[in-house]
């Protein structure tokens, strides 16, 4: 079976690194990490990986201080055109699914995430942090997510017995399915995408939460004050956000940054259930970046999916390969 | 930050416009042997100098480069000069004795475009020391390409800037190609912003084909440098449509990479979310363009009909 790495080379440089603290991710990192993986996915018996090629070449520069070895013997770039956007984490993940790759591993942020799930809506992926709000991706070291991918991917631990299933948010602007969220999405009360990022909390109206809990970042660390939801659980949270309102929060939406917000309506989200988006015109924001204009006369609303995401979960996975007795036995 | 206001954003749409129309014709009259000496033109790159210059107070400065019309004309440098300066005439910014790269305006806080790659950004560092020494609340702005960001001097400029805390914004328009030789063989990493970190300062990435990105950038990284925190580094990513200079065949790229950045211009993309939003009216943005026409107009009438220097000139304003 094959395995895929998709590393974007923008994550983890946006404006808030100048409006927050957030840290500034160096490509070279990545490179390092991607090594990790592959010897990682070699060790679990890997031999065909497929990667999105970019600008900058973190898969390529990888393989320079590798020993073929240690590392699958096939590692390909998919064929796509690249625009040199999150377009090309999207059609790069159709591709990999398409391939039939058994897991993508995604370096990045919320952000990359959401593009990569985007792309390959029926394909588990593994999400590792290298971006600036992190609630989706995991920190975990890439040796071990590559051994994790490696034993889904080789079929020693199905997806069944080492993913979990998150909900996602749909965006629909005028009934018409627009976007996803993995996490968050938030009307901004501005015409313009801009920088993208969001951080200006006096601008947020309405939040949409597909997971939240009091240790988040990011606009789920409101909905986690208030109360926390697991990634499994078939439900969402909407939270009207209101200055006037005397029940306040204080929560970190992003790297060293604090924001209080008053806290108007909050409800539950079932899934399917469309909850509409109360200003227009707006910008909505999806895992914290801006993305999708809404235009005056426009209707839009957000849903929790009915249909769910397979995440790899790195500990549930290699206590079933250890079980199994998969992993590291020398005989 | 708050929303700009309308006219704000009206007068950056006019700003990448005015830049527009005045590169345009200076390819044309370069192209029939009217301009002497050499020009590099900032078609497609319209939005880094708008959305910085924005962002900026009358009372800040600028450091340019040796594609620097744009940035000159962002800072509210006036076209007739500019225009009868490239033209060779006694009018022009420098008397006509400078031509395209040497244009500047210290009144306006425009302290030159630079001949020089990457020598820009030592003045930035000295005009950004004026203000903190003076405590005048001012900062500079350094505009500098990928090619300049390889120098030492932008290096040492980044490296001293940070360690005196000063008030600069480092403005790399990352373009993708030094002369000819693309930003993939020049250096072995592909976002510039990612060297702040080297110097302890914060750094980041935008889209440099959306003013509204730079802008917002911007104004928050002059807000850390009016506080005090020092400098920033500021990636935008951007692509000149022209060759590096006027007359380069532009061999080291191929057409699809140019129709796709072109794909992405930055005032077209401006002018949708502005119509779309209601924030003018075609109508307004149409009279908007035929005031920018007409001054260009203005400046190449000017240009064209002022005198060269006369010889008897050739010495005066030299001081060593």
């Amino acid at each position: 079976m094959k395995a895929a790495i998709i590393a974007n080379p923008i994550s983890g440089k946006d404006i808030r690194r100048i409006v927050a603290h957030g840290s500034v991710f160096d490509n070279q990192e990545k490179v390092r990490m991607v090594r990790r993986i592959l010897v990682g996915m070699k060790a679990a018996g890997v031999e065909e990986v497929l990667y999105m090629p970019e600008g900058y070449g973190i898969v390529p520069r990888a393989l320079f201080d590798l020993d073929p070895h240690e590392i699958p013997a096939s590692i390909e770039p998919v064929d796509v055109f690249l625009h040199m956007t999150q377009e090309d984490t999207v059609n790069s993940a159709a591709l990999m699914e398409e391939a039939g790759v058994a897991v993508i591993v995604v370096m990045g942020g919320d952000g990359t995430s959401r593009a990569a799930a985007s792309g390959a809506r029926n394909t588990p992926i593994l999400p590792l942090s290298t971006g600036t709000n992190n609630v989706f991706p995991v920190m975990i070291e890439a040796t071990v997510a590559g051994l994790a991918a490696g034993v889904m991917a080789s079929g020693g631990v199905s997806p069944a017995e080492g993913c979990y299933e998150a909900s996602i948010l749909e965006v629909l602007v005028d009934d018409e399915p627009r976007d996803i969220a993995l996490i968050d999405v938030a009307t901004y009360n501005d015409i313009f995408v801009a920088s993208r990022a969001v951080w200006d909390i006096t601008r947020v109206k309405q939040i949409f939460l597909s997971r939240c809990k009091p240790d988040s970042i990011g606009l789920s660390a409101i909905g986690g004050i208030l109360e926390s939801i697991t990634p499994e659980e078939p439900r969402g949270l909407t939270i009207t956000l209101d200055p006037a309102a005397p029940r306040r929060v204080r929560a970190p939406i992003g790297p060293g940054l604090f924001a209080e917000a008053g806290i108007g309506a909050v409800a539950d989200m079932r899934p399917g259930e469309i909850v509409p988006v109360d200003l227009s015109p707006c910008i909505l924001a999806v895992d914290g970046e801006r993305e999708l204009k809404v235009l005056e006369g426009q209707h839009a609303g957000v849903r929790i999916s009915k249909d769910r995401l397979q995440v790899v979960d790195v500990e549930r996975t290699m206590e079933c390969a250890r079980r199994k007795k998969l992993l590291g036995l020398c005989t | 930050m708050q929303q700009p206001d309308k006219k704000v954003l009206l007068d950056m749409y006019s700003t990448m416009t005015k830049i527009r129309l005045f590169e345009t014709e200076v390819q044309k009259f370069f192209g029939e042997g009217l301009i002497p000496g050499f020009v590099h033109l900032a078609l497609g790159e319209e939005a880094s100098a708008t959305g910085t210059c924005a962002a900026l107070k009358p009372s800040d400065m600028i450091t340019s480069t040796h594609r620097g019309h744009g940035h000159c004309i962002a800072k509210g440098g006036d076209p007739k000069l500019m225009m009868a300066e490239i033209f060779g005439k006694s009018t022009g910014y420098c008397k006509g004795k400078g031509g395209s790269m040497h244009i500047a305006d210290f009144n306006l806080g425009i302290l030159g475009a630079n001949g020089i790659v990457g020598a820009g950004g030592p003045l930035a560092v000295g005009a950004a020391f004026s203000c903190q020494y003076k405590e005048n609340g001012g900062v500079c702005a350094c505009f500098f390409g990928d090619g300049a960001s390889n120098q030492g001097t932008m290096q040492e400029s980044l490296n001293f800037a940070s360690a005196w805390k000063l008030p600069v914004i480092f403005v790399n328009e990352n373009n993708g190609y030094g002369i000819s030789c693309p930003t993939s063989k020049s250096m072995a990493i592909t976002n510039i912003s990612d060297r702040s970190a080297a110097y302890g300062i914060p750094g980041a990435t935008v889209d440099g084909n959306d003013v509204m990105a730079v802008y917002e950038a911007v104004s928050e990284a002059a807000k850390h440098a009016r506080e005090g925190k020092g400098p920033t580094l500021i990636e935008c990513k951007t692509y000149r449509w022209r060759g590096h200079f006027e007359g380069d065949p532009c061999v080291y790229r191929d057409d699809k990479e140019l129709k796709e950045w072109m794909a992405k211009e930055p005032i077209g993309r401006f002018k949708k979310t502005l119509l779309e939003n209601k924030v003018a009216t075609e109508a307004e943005l149409e009279g908007l363009k035929k005031k920018a026409e007409e001054e260009i107009a203005a400046a190449v009438k000017f240009a064209k009909e002022s005198p060269v220097p006369k010889v008897d000139a050739l010495l005066e304003d030299v001081y060593a």
